[in-house]
């Protein structure tokens, strides 16, 4: 799957508080948590009404620290973010994108530092590629292995099941 | 033979022997929702299989531990979802009178050595305590696992920590596990697991076990695990109504990084605003003025905790509004038989019913920007209990000590 879109850049240890604060956890709708994506964050209060459909969110090492929250990645996905790229993920928030089906990608610290908030970006999930446009520079993420790629081809993990003998 | 914990219990709990790097499904033996995240669950579960039951109602439960009893009409109509899909699926069902999650379930038996536990909490992995291999996991994850009794894993690297030596008066398992956040930082153990070992640890008592086991979640650690003592064989197998085989690593098992703290000397330690691995000793930051303390929490609310904050609270009176929620209402039975409620209640605290508390936002005690509370909870993110508040972090004991001040105060006096 290829993606292209305009960079927003955050920093490390992005926590879920800041993605998805605490205060809507009780939200259940979908577009209605989208709302809120990354509010928790100063100056980003209005994020999912300040970026464009299939921009792209570049993170530092530990992206998505902190709770369980599912709404967390929801929030991100159905503000119209369609991919995360980022030094590390933090473990709950990178299952959570995969079951969901959501894109990340990890990629090499300094090639991540020479990302620019607003770059434009063209992505190549299956092989890892991420095609700086902006700076004319190529450089290789770590593209998913097996069992996670397959869940997310599937669109997710319970398409994954219904589609397999597991279920 | 070179397996560690983590490699033993998911090569057990799939089948096949596995090991660090794999990919496995595994069988769950327990999942467990809460008052948040799982009415999420429930209309997932709906969307994608309608009626259909949960592969094993023995092995779902649903504690309510967050916002109770509710406050809102919404979080009165999640926990009606909640309580509504327990009777359709027979599940059972820890209404708004028990408090924190796992501490229930570890009170009631159901939870066991070498058992696979999914829920909807970050901190589920204290249960590593117990040696279970115990995890929070997203909606999806659960909405699978209620349907098919299987999840997939990826199998982390282990890292051993070795903690040695004999803790000093006033100072706790909390004062260790903060000393070991400001060693590693909040990506330390990022996608690991750890085996506690060392002598310190062997002397803990269960709540120094959790305290420990908690806040590996702060360092992005999957799951801690620690050897029991005869106490800890003896409380589970109690609980449990069976007898237990705990596992061991085995002698030759393949350790990512092996890491050594000496604790002989270590002092009482504080994690300040905003990140939990922003943490100096109380010496540092003394006098810090403050404007309300929680001691609770599923890192600090056992009766241990609550005892020792009861000993430096006798007979004195809190400067700053002091909040004291014991974990469980088995916890709040033993305070209240022990005379701690009193001790609390003269010192000037509000004394809550058994919940998460202050450790989030969902609870009556939220702060105004600007203003101070020393918890003795796992987190002290911006926001957490308060747009613009400041929260640090510590042991019950540094808490009560610096309740009576009003300020950050060494509980070694
Ligand atoms: S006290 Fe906080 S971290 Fe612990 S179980 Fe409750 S919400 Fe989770």
């Amino acid at each position: 799957m290829r993606l292209r879109g305009k960079v927003w850049k955050f920093g490390d240890d992005i926590d879920t508080d800041q993605i998805y604060p605490g205060k809507y956890l009780p939200l259940t709708d979908k577009e209605e948590m989208a709302e809120h994506a990354m509010e928790g964050i100063p100056d980003y209060e209005n994020f999912s009404k300040m970026i464009k459909k299939g921009d792209i969110i570049v993170g530092g090492k530990n992206f998505g620290c902190g709770s369980s929250r599912e709404h967390a990645p929801i929030s991100i996905e159905y503000a119209g973010i369609d991919l995360i790229i980022a030094k590390s993920f933090a473990r709950i928030f990178y299952r959570n994108c995969v079951n969901i089906g959501f894109p990340i990608l990890e990629a090499e610290e300094e090639d991540i530092d020479n990302i620019d908030d607003s770059d434009e970006l063209e992505i190549d999930l299956e092989k890892g590629e991420i095609r700086n446009l902006t700076k004319m520079k190529t450089f290789k993420g770590k593209a998913l292995s097996g069992l996670e790629m397959e869940i997310m081809n599937a669109g997710g993990l319970l398409d994954y099941l219904k589609g397999s003998s597991k279920y | 033979m070179n397996a560690t914990i983590i490699e033993k219990i998911l090569s057990s709990a799939s089948k096949k022997k596995v090991s660090a790097g794999d990919r496995v499904w595994a069988d769950v033996d327990l999942i467990a929702m809460r008052d948040f995240g799982g009415p999420n669950v429930i209309q997932e579960f709906k969307n994608n299989f309608g009626e259909k039951k949960v592969f094993d109602p023995e092995k779902v439960v649903f504690t309510f531990d967050l916002h109770i009893p509710p406050r809102t009409e919404k979080v009165a109509k999640n926990q009606k979802a909640c309580r509504e899909f327990a009777e359709e699926q027979r599940t059972r069902l820890f209404d708004i009178n028990h408090g924190i999650g796992q501490h229930v379930l570890f009170e009631h038996g159901l939870v066991k050595p070498q058992d696979v536990i999914i829920g909807t909490d970050s901190h589920m992995n204290l249960l590593g305590a117990l040696q279970s291999f115990s995890t929070g996991v997203g909606t999806t994850d659960i909405v699978a696992a209620l349907a098919t009794g299987k999840l997939w894993f990826r199998v982390p690297r282990t890292i051993k920590i070795e903690i040695d030596g004999k803790l000093k008066k006033g100072v706790y398992a909390k004062d260790i596990i903060l000393h070991i956040l400001k060693n590693l930082g909040t990506s330390g153990l990022i996608y690991k697991a750890v085996e506690f070992y060392g002598s310190t640890v062997d002397d803990l008592n269960l709540a120094g076990r959790i305290t420990l086991t908690s806040m590996v979640t702060e360092m992005s650690g999957k799951i801690g695990f620690i050897t029991p003592n005869n106490e800890i064989v003896s409380f589970v197998n109690e609980r449990s109504g069976q007898k237990n085989e705990f596992v061991s690593a085995d002698k030759n098992a393949e350790y990512e990084d092996v890491l050594n703290f000496e604790v002989d000397d270590l002092e009482p330690m504080v994690a300040c605003p905003h990140s939990p691995d922003n943490v100096r000793s109380v010496r540092e930051v003394e006098g810090t003025k403050i404007g309300q303390v929680f001691i609770g929490s599923c890192t600090n609310g056992r009766f241990d905790d609550l005892f020792e904050a009861a000993k430096i609270l006798k007979g004195n009176k809190s400067k700053a509004r002091l909040i004291i929620v014991p974990a469980t209402m088995e916890v709040a039975k033993e305070a209240i038989e022990k005379g701690l409620y009193k001790i609390f209640i003269d010192a000037g605290a509000v004394v809550s019913n058994p919940s998460c508390a202050l450790c989030t936002i969902g609870h009556p005690g939220v702060l105004a920007p600007y203003d101070v509370l020393l918890s003795t909870s796992n987190r002290n993110y911006l926001g957490k209990i308060g747009k613009d508040a400041e929260i640090y972090l510590c042991s019950p004991a540094t808490a009560a000590a610096s309740a009576i001040n009003g300020e950050i105060t060494d509980p070694r006096g």
